[in-house]
């Protein structure tokens, strides 16, 4: 597999856009694991990210908004031999989705999460969105935000989620370590991904998150092993922690669930009149 | 010599009539004759009114009948409410005697027994909880049933629980109430059901049928979220799914469970989720998905009464607007409605070859009463039910198209379909309009040819639905139409009226959409009064005739919307009061 096998057109989002980073690193990531383009499937949301599918060569499914989640999870547990990501956004996963969010983290089926974080919606032309920092003004917000920020990582990891981190689109090497490690997870990943978008928000630029971001790959002392470590970090105003925030070994659903190793999707459909009939004696 | 019966066990809830209900479906079921089960409960685990009645009959019977010859009543409150539903010949036991008021309220000749169940258990056993077999015995001794047979089913369900004693406690229980009841119940007063064969029939609910329909048809992905009255299907499935490598995923919302079930379809398997009206609300924009992305998925949903949280556990037929009009953007769907639980089977195993053949979505519309309740049936037919995927491609097929495209544009807009993990299949499931490709295209031509690709498959699918079935004569010129679990006592009222010499034909819509309307016209045309009955307010029924063209000016609209199904009588009535203005 090459850089050019995952390479479908040139994409069209705003000169500039985080999301160049993030469409760079998820196709590092799959020359590094290798995986045949017809045997990932990527499902977007609706948002600037939900284009995504359009540039990369894989199977994609562009749904509805906020429900990669489930529609991933479908794809995965019918076919576990696929590689399956869900690419949102931050008003896709934390607001219109973030029920399936939750559900998707103590589930943790076997799939990658990709949360591309704008803090803002940028596809409807510039409103709040629940990433949004306090007091953010736009034109859903014209005197100001009045809510607190959600934090991702955090309810991902208070909600049960096994693979938890945080990247930095400006960084993409990085960045593309974080998605071959959350491919790599069995369970459920999360990669949220601070993505600066240059046309509707002008508060979290390159720059600010430059200046905000603190790396825990880069902290020797941090260990992503304990719960209550993360959420201390994720506790700290002050910084923006990015990195391998948190991660568990915990069967997954898929491993607690699936019938057998054979994929559901590859079982040969026929009429087992003997099977069925014996079946049918329950009710006699 | 009786041909047809019908015993009302009523309390409260927690009283364990539902437990017994089933029991003595069971047993009669065992006896040889044709047996439906009414459960008439509320929203409620503990407490409130509760009642079970059980039909049995010589001929084959899918509905409640018009009145009870056995009530066994847990309190007195209970024939207070029922008592105007009982036989002239009526016999009532009761657990505490009956009050002086009930004794004065019968106006026809109706006998009273005391019978104390609860105080016979506790005295002999130590716990109320035997009471419910007591009133088996009761029953046995009163219907005349075959004590070798009762002793045989109970030991089966507690056997199945694996609890020997109790087993054996409950067949002491039972020969207590025999002797009991022979003691206060005259013999004149008995109702005695005669022994017949029992070969080759099941005693399944509507939901059991729609879940053994499901499997046989091939489905292995079932996601849902727990509603009444279709949780029971996945509760069902999920004892045997796995065993053919299947999986029931119990999701967070309705929303994930068609989501899940999208997701699962377009990887190949066959998938689907069940619901009620309120559910439904939440999986309208997925189903649009479907229809926009073209993936094929069935949902079972089982009318309860709406609107909002409505009746949750009662019987209406309000959603038919839901599933034929329901969710935003003009697309193909296909809405079958079976009028008997054979029907609920059959129907279920063509659902997911209709989904498949067509690619979109199906829908299984009943009601809670053919759901939740228990009918003896013939043993479905294994034979009859075969799997057709449509244009599902294999791998060899996929690798022979130089440039395959997923909803390549042709005569009969039915596009060869791949999954993911094929090679020389990549592509887009796209909810946005979208090009032969599947990538996002806002051209008008191509919107165009693609909302003209999708309507065009159901003018084909119009052809393969299940066409309505006529009943009853001919010639008669007073027609009946109606749908789903309204077939029967429609049926039932045509045989009354018949006997006061008034011959009626009745036609079952079978498929909801695409609207059978030629046949429809054709129906209205022979008849000089029509009559649409439904189990709703609005007559969704009939307004969905008018919406196709149908000449409806001589159609008289029957509709019961109280969260019970129909009486016969009640039909046959309504139907003569029109008649002989």
């Amino acid at each position: 597999m090459k850089k050019d096998s995952y390479h479908l057109h040139d994409p069209t989002w705003c000169k500039g856009c985080g999301i160049y980073g993030i469409f760079a690193a998820l196709k590092k990531a799959a020359i590094s694991l290798q995986i045949p383009p017809e045997r990932m499937v990527i499902v977007t949301g609706i948002g600037c990210h939900g284009r995504l599918n359009n540039y990369f060569n894989a199977y994609g499914f562009h749904g509805l908004h906020g429900r990669t989640l489930p529609v991933a999870a479908g794809i995965k547990l019918a076919n576990s031999s696929l590689a399956v990501l869900a690419v949102s956004g931050d008003g896709d996963a934390y607001s219109i989705g973030v029920g399936h969010f939750i559900h998707a983290n103590r589930r943790n089926v076997n799939i990658t999460c990709i949360v591309v974080d704008n803090r803002v919606y940028a596809l409807t032309q510039g409103q709040t969105s629940p990433t949004s920092q306090k007091g953010f003004v736009s034109v859903s917000s014209p005197f100001g935000s009045k809510e607190t920020p959600l934090d991702g990582p955090r309810l991902a990891i208070v909600s049960g989620g096994t693979f938890v981190a945080r990247g930095f689109s400006g960084i993409p090497e990085h960045l593309t370590e974080l998605i071959i490690e959350g491919m790599t997870h069995n369970g459920f990943s999360l990669i949220e991904v601070l993505s600066p978008c240059v046309t509707y928000n002008k508060i979290n630029t390159y720059k600010w998150f430059k200046e905000n971001i603190v790396n825990l790959d880069d902290d020797t002392d941090y260990s992503a092993k304990t719960r209550k470590k993360a959420l201390e970090v994720l506790s700290d105003r002050s910084k923006i922690p990015i990195g391998l925030l948190y991660h568990e070994e915990r069967p997954s659903f898929d491993d607690l669930s699936l019938p057998s190793d054979i994929p559901i999707a590859l079982t040969v459909l026929d009429v087992d009149e003997k099977k069925l009939d014996a079946i049918m004696k329950d009710f006699e | 010599m009786i041909s047809d019966i019908q015993v009302m066990i009523a309390g409260v809830a927690g009283d364990g009539v539902l437990f017994t209900g089933n029991v003595l479906g069971k047993i009669l079921k065992r006896q040889g004759w044709e047996v439906v089960t009414y459960r008439d409960f509320p929203s409620n685990i503990r407490g409130e009114a509760t009642n079970y009645t059980i039909r049995a009959s010589l001929s084959k019977i899918y509905n409640r009948g018009d009145y009870i010859d056995v009530l066994m009543a847990f309190d007195c409150d209970a024939i207070l409410r029922h008592i105007s539903s009982v036989a002239e010949n009526g016999v009532i036991l009761c657990e505490g005697g009956v009050s002086e008021s009930v004794r004065l309220s019968p106006k026809r000749g109706r006998t009273f027994h005391k019978f104390p169940m609860k105080e016979l258990a506790k005295k002999n056993f130590g716990s109320e909880i035997f009471k419910n077999t007591i009133l088996l015995g009761g029953l046995c001794y009163i219907l005349d049933l075959d004590l070798k047979i009762i002793e045989e089913v109970l030991s089966e369900v507690f056997l199945k629980r694996k609890v020997k004693e109790i087993a054996e406690n409950n067949i002491q229980a039972l020969r207590l109430g025999c002797d009991e009841a022979e003691k206060i119940v005259k013999e004149e007063e008995k109702h005695t059901l005669e022994e017949r064969p029992d070969k080759n029939r099941l005693f399944i609910s509507g939901d059991e049928a729609i879940a053994l329909g499901a499997l046989a048809a091939g489905c292995r992905f079932f996601a849902a979220y727990p509603i009444c009255p279709a949780t029971e299907i996945w509760q069902w499935l999920l004892k045997h799914i796995h065993e053919f490598n299947g999986l029931v995923v119990q999701t967070e919302d309705e929303i994930a469970a068609i989501n899940m079930a999208l997701g699962a379809a377009y990887a190949g398997v066959r998938a689907m989720t069940a619901t009620s009206g309120p559910g439904a609300s939440l999986m309208m924009e997925g189903f649009s998905l479907a229809g926009m992305a073209e993936i094929p998925i069935v949902i079972a949903h089982l009318q309860r009464v709406g609107p909002s949280t409505g009746l949750p556990t009662r019987p209406e037929q309000s959603d038919l607007n839901q599933w034929v009009f329901g969710a935003h953007g003009d697309f193909p769907r296909i809405v079958l409605s079976p009028g008997t639980i054979e029907e609920c089977f059959y129907f279920m195993t063509v659902t997911f070859n209709l989904a498949e053949k067509y690619q979109c979505p199906v829908i299984l519309l009943t009601e809670q009463n053919y759901g939740q309740n228990f009918y003896t049936v013939e043993k479905f037919d294994l034979s009859q039910v075969a799997i057709d995927r449509g244009l599902l491609l294999s791998q060899d097929e996929l690798l022979m198209i130089e440039d395959y495209k997923r909803y390549a544009l042709n005569e009969n807009g039915i596009s060869p379909r791949v999954v993911p993990s094929m090679v020389n299949g990549i592509h887009m499931i796209e909810g946005n309009e979208h090009d032969e490709k599947g990538y996002r295209d806002e051209d008008g031509e191509i919107r165009i040819k693609m909302m003209n690709k999708r309507m065009t498959k159901l003018n084909i699918a119009a052809k393969d639905v299940i066409p309505p079935k006529l009943w009853g004569k001919e010639d008669a010129d007073i027609g009946i139409i109606g749908f789903g679990s309204t077939v029967c006592p429609i049926r039932e009222a045509m045989d009354q009226l018949e006997e006061k010499g008034i011959s009626t034909k009745f036609l079952q819509v079978r498929t909801l959409w695409p609207f059978s309307t030629a046949e429809v016209e054709e129906f209205m045309s022979s008849c000089n009064t029509v009559f649409v009955v439904e189990n709703n307010y609005s007559g969704q029924l009939s307004r969905l005739m008018q919406g196709q063209g149908v000449e409806c000016s001589r159609v008289h609209k029957i509709n019961k919307y109280s969260g019970h199904t129909f009486r016969p009588v009640e039909i046959a009535e309504s139907m003569l009061g029109v008649l002989e203005q």
